[in-house]
Order: structure tokens, then sequence, then C-alpha cells
């Protein structure tokens, strides 16, 4: 008995210790940086999310793959998806003869990481086992691609169409060993856990909660890897990434000044680009969203500083109503533009655009002729946390002007799939980021993609249709001349500019935190060579740029 | 419950009726009076009476206390306590403290509402099945049973699921789906052991209709039972809002403690060192809890004078 | 005979209905799986939409008429064959299970049961010792603790003893470099990842067991044949722990085999703070990415174990209470 009460007499001195600790350390407590970051050459990521633990699949064709399954393979070339420069990989590079034909030129003297050599037989394996196996065609290039052949050291694509930017996807497509890959039953459902691959790295350890992967020494151009070890685990909190000294992580962190760059002050760095075009995507087949006037009312109604800063706490600049991901696609913008294509919040030219569309003010309230109040309802995704704060400003901007803004907030399936059957009176959605300018309005405008209203599709979910805006684009596609490239693609501008198919809100940032602690030469706003996502081929740009600190 | 809880049955299931209890026709007033001054007669319940009270007062008169507009954003990020914001802001710019009361308001809601709603289907449920005898118990057995073994928590983030987009109605509508089974269940077994009793044979002698014997006179003899069984529904209820709002399935632009929890977690309060942000309305849910798990200690004593504080067996 | 018989026969009809039920609660949610697929995908920006095809014929998305589905389900679920995850494509669901089961049971079962041992040792304490301060400060403890949100004292307990102390790893179930064998350096691993989850769980679940315990035994106290024994000069401790905490241990049995019971799907949000790679974690993952197949899998596995300790409780009620059999 006297020990129990000795034992409770310690316990509670304890809690109250605890309490004491607590109180003394007032309301900030901050999370010391702990860890010292590894200086062997290995390189901490936090790319890849277990859910919790990791599943090996290195299947390059997965939608479940492995992160760092596109650090080992290579496609023929990777674009820089910030301003659409392309880098040659596993093809030297890429003349058209015509516009429908695409002749690459594969490279010499790379090897499987077994050893093999790689020739264009494997590309051409590659591109027909995706033919055969339509459930590999991530990139979509058989909607391209007519047939291809094998020329020397070359592969020739014939295309389907004059289609100048099929090259862009083409240029995707991850190549896989002919030599291996031809015994696979299923190369849907195999997990190809000992990966043979061409590019930068190979993997070493997996375990599930953590796998690595070391430097390919016989890789192609291995004089310019200087990253000997790539450490990928599967916990990566914000707080793990914060603490434990990682070297390169992709993440919305709130306040990165004080968390990130707190955690150490000299070497902490971030960056954050625009990725895409976050938008309020009316569908144009219902009234009165159909209504350009009404669309202009709802565009001017719109400070978009204050939305982006409330949305992505001032980390992303507002966006125009060009289209493009400034300032990095700056050579395509249409300079006739008013102020770069941004629309500024005009209170009283909302209204008169609101009053053409038949909605006047009436007391503090926007009614129609019928003196019904106007109300819209804005559909958007549950845990979206940063649209979500974005939208309670729209709705309170417009609310001021009388409108009465509800948000409808299903799961993400749900969202997607009401986006994609056009069931939604304004929706809040992204667009662009491929690099592409092409790839960018043709998803967006293209008729072909106005689906009827129940029918999914996978564009262009506000179903604009233009004859005209159609043939801009098939001109556009069928170009091979980068003069008349911008020409047409200056006039898609000013469609999206004066016709407000999307009424564009601000950037979607590409949320990059990197450390020059072990490694330099990270992308950054003044050396733009890759976007910071530690996902698809662009890591391969920034995995052979890096270079170790002194 | 918090779904993922333990279930421990109100203690009140075990308990045996003492014989004095058959007030079956006393004006219900007194009874309440009674049954009030039996609560308040004990300490822990005291407590928890006035630990509620308080909650119930802040919830009403929010707009009185709370220093500005709970949705009011325009202030300063993530600042620190300071005078004017005694538990800082929030990373979206809001003051924590003015979020906290008018957060009040949900939990005291939906710990009401849902606990008022599931305490009156499960007594319907549970007394009617205490009652009936043959195909139709066996059914509603079965039913029962049934709501009893599928997973709550992953039953509620199905229906959250399914029913997108709702609000506070549709917290209270998936805590009521998924708790009144266990409430049902008590109140059968305590139905079942009544109505063996003289009281009950006797109404039946004097040819009382069913729903009138089970209403009249088994209903009153249940008051402790149901009372605790309330409560405790409502503390399940707050406890499962807060989980659900925490998992981001509620409608996130509703200020509650639980959406407070979801908003800290996702802005990493811990991160930028705010660790009030978490602490702060997670501790109101649990004092919250702890006043209805108090008041109950009371309740426990209304019925079963052993259980009656101070009263040494 | 007849009580047992009865018992089975409510548990196989329980379990079509669970099963049934199982089938339908997916197809309630709206959005494919595609959809789902591409809504995870797409937060990393813009999905190409050539990419929805490629997804929609890997993941083999449900054909045939809703009847034709049903009787497939109920025959790959006899044969307990669950197919292939959509998460965790192309893997399959029972794989997926097997290696998160195992993490759950041995952790929260073994918590469930101290927290069981534990709690009631002191409800009986606090019974015995009424009104002193062996039964306050379980029982006012015990209530505060058990009001507390799981995940709340998990967010608590991890940024405290893991991130400022340091004490504890933050997450997972080992360490990042091990691997799972059986090893004595393995296990303390784990034991030692375990420590802050198992704590979280101890203490929201303790109270509930003081209190249980506590009214039960107060009740066999006052008992006739309790005062009798005390009557006759047994020691009280006897008569405490001989007489009256068995039979007051009864009652409370039920509910610990419903707690047994939850143990599968139980420990969702705490697994969810921790990293934990339990069926917890894989079910919030499988709701979350509309993942059909292990959603069923997982609803079928949490309810056949719900049922089935609520059956075996029944048959051990049976025979340690002859009176519920009538």
């Amino acid at each position: 008995m006297k020990q129990l009460r000795g034992h409770i007499l310690r316990t509670a001195f304890a809690v109250v210790g605890v309490t004491a600790l607590l109180a003394t350390s007032a309301c900030s407590m901050n999370v010391k940086n702990q860890a010292s970051g590894p200086s062997d050459g290995s390189l901490l990521v936090a790319a890849d999310n277990g859910s919790p633990t990791f599943e090996k699949n290195f299947n390059p064709f997965s939608t479940s793959k492995r992160v760092a399954t596109t650090y080992m393979y290579e496609p023929l070339r990777v674009t820089n998806t910030l301003d659409g420069t392309a880098t040659p990989f596993l093809a030297t590079g890429n003349t058209l003869p015509d516009a429908k034909t695409v002749v690459y030129d594969i490279r010499t003297g790379v090897k499987w990481s077994d050893g093999t050599a790689f020739t264009p037989a494997d590309v051409l394996y590659t591109f027909n086992l995706v033919k055969a196996t339509p459930a590999l065609d991530t990139w979509g290039v058989w909607q391209h691609i007519e047939s291809l052949e094998v020329v020397g050291d070359t592969v020739v694509f014939h295309l389907k169409t004059e289609d100048v930017p099929a090259a862009s996807i083409i240029d995707q497509q991850l190549i896989v060993p002919e030599h291996i890959w031809k015994d696979v039953k299923d190369p849907v459902t195999w997990k190809n856990e000992k990966p043979v691959t061409t590019g930068p790295f190979v993997l070493d350890t997996f375990t599930a909660n953590q796998y690595t992967l070391k430097k390919n020494v016989d890789y192609w151009q291995a004089d310019k890897v200087a990253v000997e070890k790539l450490v990928l685990p599967a916990a990566n909190s914000q707080l793990d990434v914060v603490k434990n000294g990682y070297d390169w992580a992709y993440a919305f962190i709130t306040d990165v000044e004080g968390t990130w760059v707190n955690a150490d002050k000299q070497h902490n760095k971030y960056w954050f680009p625009p990725g895409g075009t976050i938008t309020l995507s009316p569908n144009l087949t219902r009234a009165p969203y159909n209504d350009v006037n009404f669309r202009q009312g709802l565009s001017l109604a719109l400070d978009r500083e204050k939305i982006a800063t409330d949305a992505e706490q001032g980390y992303v600049d507002a966006a125009g109503q060009s289209g493009l991901l400034l300032p990095n696609q700056e050579a395509w913008l249409n300079a006739d533009l008013p102020n770069e294509g941004v629309v500024a919040q005009d209170k009283t030219a909302a209204l008169a655009a609101f009053a053409k569309a038949g909605y006047t003010q009436q007391g503090d309230k926007m009614v129609d002729a019928s003196g019904t109040q106007l109300s819209i309802n804005i559909l958007t995704a549950n845990g979206y946390t940063d649209w979500l704060q974005g939208l309670q400003t729209v709705q309170s901007q417009l609310g001021a002007l009388g409108i009465d803004v509800k948000l409808s907030q299903p799961q993400p399936a749900a969202y997607t799939e009401a986006l994609s059957k056009g069931d939604f009176d304004i929706a809040m959605n992204s667009f662009g980021g491929t690099g592409s300018v092409f790839q960018d309005m043709n998803t967006l405008l293209n008729s072909e993609f106005a689906t009827p209203i129940g029918t999914g599709t996978t564009g262009n979910y506000g179903r604009f249709s233009d004859p005209k805006v159609d043939a801009l684009l098939a001109q556009l596609k069928a170009s091979t001349d980068e003069t008349e490239q911008k020409a047409i693609s200056a006039q898609l501008q000013t469609v999206l500019y004066e016709q407000l198919p999307v009424i564009s809100m601000f950037y979607g940032g590409l949320w990059g935190l990197s450390s020059d602690k072990n490694f330099t030469n990270w992308p950054s706003e003044k050396n733009a060579y890759a976007p910071p996502n530690t996902w698809n081929s662009t890591p391969l740009l920034i995995l052979t740029n890096l270079k170790k600190a002194k | 419950m918090t779904p993922t809880r333990t279930i421990i049955p109100p203690t009140s299931i075990v308990k045996t009726m003492s014989p004095g209890d058959h007030a079956g026709t006393a004006n219900p007033l007194r009874v309440l009076w009674r049954a009030f001054a039996t609560i308040w007669s004990v300490p822990k319940a005291r407590i928890g009476v006035a630990m509620l009270g308080v909650f119930v007062l802040v919830a009403i008169f929010a707009p009185l206390l709370a220093p500005y507009a709970a949705t009011d954003n325009s202030f300063g990020r993530s600042e620190d306590m300071s005078a004017a914001h005694w538990l800082g802001t929030t990373a979206a710019g809001q003051d924590v403290l003015s979020q906290l009361i008018y957060g009040a308001r949900v939990s005291v809601f939906v710990g009401f509402v849902a606990g008022l709603l599931s305490t009156i289907i499960a007594v319907l449920i549970g007394l009617s099945w205490g009652y009936l005898r043959g195909f139709a118990g066996e059914v509603i057995n079965f039913i029962v049973n049934l709501f009893l073994v599928i997973p709550a928590l992953p039953l509620m983030i199905v229906i959250a699921a399914y029913l997108q987009n709702g609000g506070i109605g549709m917290i209270v509508l998936v805590v009521v789906i998924t708790g009144w089974a266990w409430g049902a269940r008590v109140l059968r077994s305590q139905t079942q052991s009544l109505r063996s009793r003289d009281f009950v044979t006797a109404a039946i002698f004097s040819g009382e209709s069913p729903s009138r014997i089970v209403f009249r006179e088994i209903l009153p003899n249940m008051t402790s039972l149901i009372v605790g069984s309330f409560f405790g529904a409502s503390t399940a209820a707050i406890l499962a809002e807060a989980g659900l709002e925490f998992l981001g399935l509620g409608d996130s632009t509703t200020v509650s403690w639980g959406t407070m929890l979801f908003w800290a977690q996702n802005s990493n309060a811990l991160l930028t060192g705010q660790w009030v942000l978490l602490f702060a309305p997670g501790l109101c849910i649990s004092l919250l809890a702890t006043s209805m798990s108090l008041i109950n200690f009371g309740v426990d004593g209304l019925s079963n004078p052993r259980l009656r504080e101070g009263a040494k067996r | 005979m007849r009580y047992t018989l009865s018992k089975v026969g409510l548990l196989l009809l329980t379990l079509w209905a669970a099963v049934t039920l199982n089938f339908l609660l997916p197809r309630l949610m709206p959005g494919s799986p595609a959809d789902a697929a591409i809504a995870k995908l797409a937060q990393n920006g813009p999905v190409s939409p050539s990419t929805r095809a490629a997804i929609e014929a890997q993941l083999g998305v449900p054909t045939g008429s809703a009847w034709d589905q049903y009787l497939q389900y109920l025959n790959n679920v006899v044969h307990f064959d669950f197919g292939v995850s959509y998460t965790f494509f192309p893997q399959s669901v029972a794989s997926l299970v097997a290696t998160a089961l195992p993490w759950t049971l041995v952790l929260v079962g073994f918590v469930t049961i101290v927290a069981f041992i534990f709690g009631t040792l002191l409800g009986v304490l606090a019974a015995w010792k009424r009104g002193s301060w062996l039964d306050t400060l379980p029982t006012v403890g015990g209530t505060f603790a058990s009001a507390f949100p799981y995940f709340w004292t998990a967010l608590l307990l991890l940024f405290f003893l893991g991130y400022v102390a340091g004490w504890f790893p933050t997450s997972g179930a080992y360490s990042s470099s091990a691997t799972p064998d059986f090893s004595v350096a393995f296990l303390l691993d784990a034991l030692y990842h375990s420590i802050l989850p198992a704590t979280t769980i101890l203490i929201t679940s303790l109270g509930g067991w003081i209190l249980g315990m506590r009214s039960t035994m107060i009740n066999t106290l006052g008992d006739d044949y309790v005062t009798f024994a005390e009557a006759n000069g047994l020691h009280p401790r006897t008569v405490a722990i001989r007489y009256a905490a068995r039979n007051a241990i009864l009652p409370n049995l039920t509910s610990f085999g419903l707690a047994l019971g939850g143990v599968v799907g139980g420990s969702l949000l705490v697994e969810r703070v921790f990293n934990y790679p339990g069926v917890g974690y894989l079910l919030y993952t499988a709701v979350v990415n509309q993942d059909f197949p292990l959603m069923q899998a997982l609803f079928l596995i949490i309810t056949i174990s719900v049922l089935l300790a609520n059956f075996i409780v029944d048959i051990l009620y049976g025979i340690l209470d002859p009176r519920t059999r009538r």
C-alpha cells in the first residue's frame, strides 16, 4: 500500500512538473531542428508518401507506382513544364520533316542497368507494348500515333493527323527494356520489383517504411550526377520535413518563413512557381452562366489579389485572363491584352455587366427581373482547404454585391464525377501546367471535350464550344513555325479574355522546399531550369543539375 | 461515442430495482424536481451541472462574450497570444478565443439534439422490443444487432461522404443513425426485467393495453436509465462530431471545436509552435464531455440508492 | 443446445445482412474509383485527359448488372477472394489486409486487454475503498480522461513527447531502416514505436473500465450474500475479491467482448495520427480513395470480429450464468 502511495505521489509530481513545463513555455513552443542532414552524398527527399507504408511497385506504367520509378526510367525528352523547353534524354533530339512525322534520334552508347545495350528497338517495343495494352497508355500516345518504325539510329513516328504538339506527348513516354518486358505475362499488374533501367539511379534497398536509390555508375551522363544516394522515407509529415533536415521536399507549409526557413536560416530555401491556373469554371450550358455579361460581372466583382492571399497565404500571384502561367510563359503573352490580362476589381463595371445580364441591385440584394435574389452554387472538393479559403473570400466579395453564394463540397471523387458529367453551376477547378500552350488551351477550349451534360468528359468541363476557336486550335496543332504558333495563341488568349469561358483567379503553386546544405544549384526563380515538383520526369532535370555543396 | 471508444454500458445496465421506486403515477414536475435534487446532492454531479451550465451559457451568449466575429479573418496570421488576441490568431487570421466561444454553440447543439434524438429512438425501440415477444421481437433484435456490429466510425465516414456537403444537420443525422442501438439494447434488458415485476403483472391483469403498460407503467421506472443514456449519447455525439470534423468530413467552413482542430492540424499549428490552437478546442470538448459523465454519477443514484454518493453501504 | 443453436442462426443471419450491407454501402458513395484516382492525381496538378481512359482500363471498373455484381461478390466472399485493391493496384486486397492486421491485433488487442485488467482492478479497489482517495482519484481521473477525443490525446502525446521532448518515435510501427522479422532487436524497436499509440488508447479507454467495474461492484457489495459472508467473519478483502468482484465482473465481460471485437476497426484515428500501418489506417485510405474491394474486405473483417466476439460472449454468458438461457 505504501509503495502504491509512493508511486502515485511520484506520478502526481510528474504531472505537476509537466504542467509547469507547459505553463512556463508560454504559448510558443518550437520544435527544435534536431537532425543533422546526411553528409555522405545522400539526399533526403520527401517525395513519396506511404499510406502509411510502401507497397513495392516499380511498374512505370502503373498509376500507383512508387514515385521514384521516374527517377530510374527515362523518357525520350524531358520538358520543363514551366516554359516548355525540352532537354534530350534517351533521344538526342527530334526533327519534324512535316507536321505528320516526327523523327527521334536515339542516343547511342546507353546501357540498361543489367549491362544490356539500349537500342532503338527498345523504343519501338515500348510504344508497341502500350498500343497492345491500352491500360498502359497513361499519356495517350496512341491517340496521336498512326505507326512507328526504326530507321538506323532513329525512330520515325507517323502521326494520325497534322499534329505538331504530339511530339511533346511522345517525349514523355518512359522507355522500358524489351529483353525484360517481353517475358512479362501481364504488364498491367506486374510489380516490377527489380527495375532494370537506364536512368541516373537504380534501386538500392527497399523496406515498407523507406527505400533508397543509389547512383547508377554506368549512367550515360554519370558525370552530371552529384547525388550518391537518394533516401525516400514513407512518413513525411511537415513536422518531419522541418525537423529532420530534409534536402528536398514538396509541401505547402503554413508560414514557410517561420517554419522551414527558420529551421536552418542559412540553407533552407523555398520556391513556389505557378504550376496551373485556379479558376471558377461556369457551366456554359446553364443560364445565367451562358451569358457572357453575367460572367463579366462575376469576373469584375472579384479582388483576385485578396483571394490569392487568403487561399495561399500570399505565396502565389493573382492569375490573369490570358490562360498562361506568368512569368514563365511570358514569351507567349499577347501584348495587346491590357494589364497583361489581369482583371482588376471594379464594382461599378461589375454592376453594369450584371445589369446587361438582367440583374440589378435592389437594396442590398442582387435580384433578377422577377425580384428573386441571385444565388449561385460553387462546387469544390472537400479537403482542398486552400481552395476553400479562397472561396470563402469569393463568397464575401460577391456577397458584398448582394449575391447569395453557396458552397458545395463533395468528396474529391464525387467532385471529379460532377465536373466530368457537367453536373454543376460553377466549379472551382484548375487547368494548364503541362508546359505546352497547345495542350493547355486545347484541353480547356476544344469543343471535342464538350460532351452532352451527363456524359463524362476529361477536359473543357464548362462545355465551351466555338467553331472559330476549334479552327484556331487545329491551326495551332498543325503549325511548325513558332512565330505563327505565338500569333494563334495570342488570338486564343483574346478569346479567353473576352468570352471568359473560365474566370481565372490565382495560380496554383508548386511548393518546392530545398536546402543547399548538402547540394546546391536547386532550381529557383533566377535559374528556373525545372519545376520543383518531385513526381514525373522533371526531377531528372534536377538530379542531373545538382552540385555537391562545398 | 468516439466510435473507436470501448463501449461501456451506462452503469445502470446492471442496476437492480429498489422496491421504493414504483412511483409511476406521481406528479411529473415533482418527479423532475426530486430527480434534480438527488443529482444535486452528489458533489461530483454538482460540479458537472455547473460545468455544463457554463458551456450552455457561453453557447447562448457567444455574440456578447466573443471579442470578435468568429469568421473575421482581418487579423495577422498565426499571431501569438497578446492582449488583443488572448489565445492568438489562426493561420487564416481569425481570433482563436472568439472561435472557441462560438464553437461551443455547435458542440452543445449537436450534443443536445443528437443525444435527444438517439435517446428517443432508443426508448421507442428498446421498450417495444423489451415488451414484445415472438417474431416482431426477433426482427427488432436482428436490426439492433446489425447496427451494433457494423463498425460505427467507418459507417459514419461512408454516410458522411454520401451525404456530401451537409453541415451540422448531416453530422447529427450520422451520429443518430450510428448511435441509437446501444441505448436500445440497454433499455430493452431493463424492460424485460421490469416486465416480470408484480406491478406490471397487476397492470396486465387489470386489462391495460400493452402500449399503456409500456409507456405509463414501465417507462417512468426507467427515468434514470433514460437520462443516463441521454447524457451518454450526448457525450458520444460531441466526440463523434469532433472526430468527423477533424477528419475533414464535415463542412469545414462552420466554426466548431472539431473544425478548429481540423484547421489547426491542416495549417500545422504545432509547427508554428501554436499548440494552443490544438490544445484549447480539445480541452473544451473533453470538459464538456466530462461534465456530462459527472452528471451521470448523480443520475446513477436516482433509482439506485446504493450508488448514491455518500451513501455508505 | 437450443440456446446455442438459436444464437448460431442469428449469427449467420446477421452475417448475411452485414455482408449485403457491405456490398451496398460503397456503391452508395458518389463518384467512381477512377474519379477517386483522378482526384488524387489532380492534387499534383491538372490530369491529362488520356490518363482517365488508362486508369479505367487498369482498374477494370465493375461491369454487369448490380445483381450479377452481388452474386459475384457473395461467391468471392465465400472463397475469401476480395480481388485487387484500386488504391494499391495491382496489390491484392488479401495481402494488404494480411500485412496490416497483425499490427492492429497486437497493438490494440494487447492494450485493450491491459486496459480491461487494469481498469477492472482499479474499479474493484475504488468500490471497496469507496469515498477514499483511492476511489476519487481513479473515478474522477478516469471520467476526465475518457472524455478526451482519441485523436486529440494522440496529437498532444505526439507533439510533446515525440517532437518537443524527442523521447519517442513519431510515426510508423518500426524504424525506417528495419525489416520486419522476429529478432529481438526488431521486436524491441516495434515495442518502442508502439508506446505512444498504446498510451493514447490506454488513457482514453481505462476510465470506462474503472467506472463500469466500480458501479457493478458497489451493487454487489450491497447484496445479501456479501453481507452474509461479512457477518460470518470473513476477511473483508476475501469478501471483496472472492465474492463481490467475481460476480460483479460478469456484466463487464459483455463490454469486454464488444471491445475486443471492436479492436480491429477501433483504432482508425489513432493509427492515422501515428501513421501506424494497421487496419484502421488501411480503412481510412480505402474510404478516401473509393477503394471498393479493400473497403468491403475490411468492413467484413471488422463486422465478423465484432459478431464473433459477441457470439462468444453470449455463449460464455450462457455457461457462466444459467439464468440467461431460459
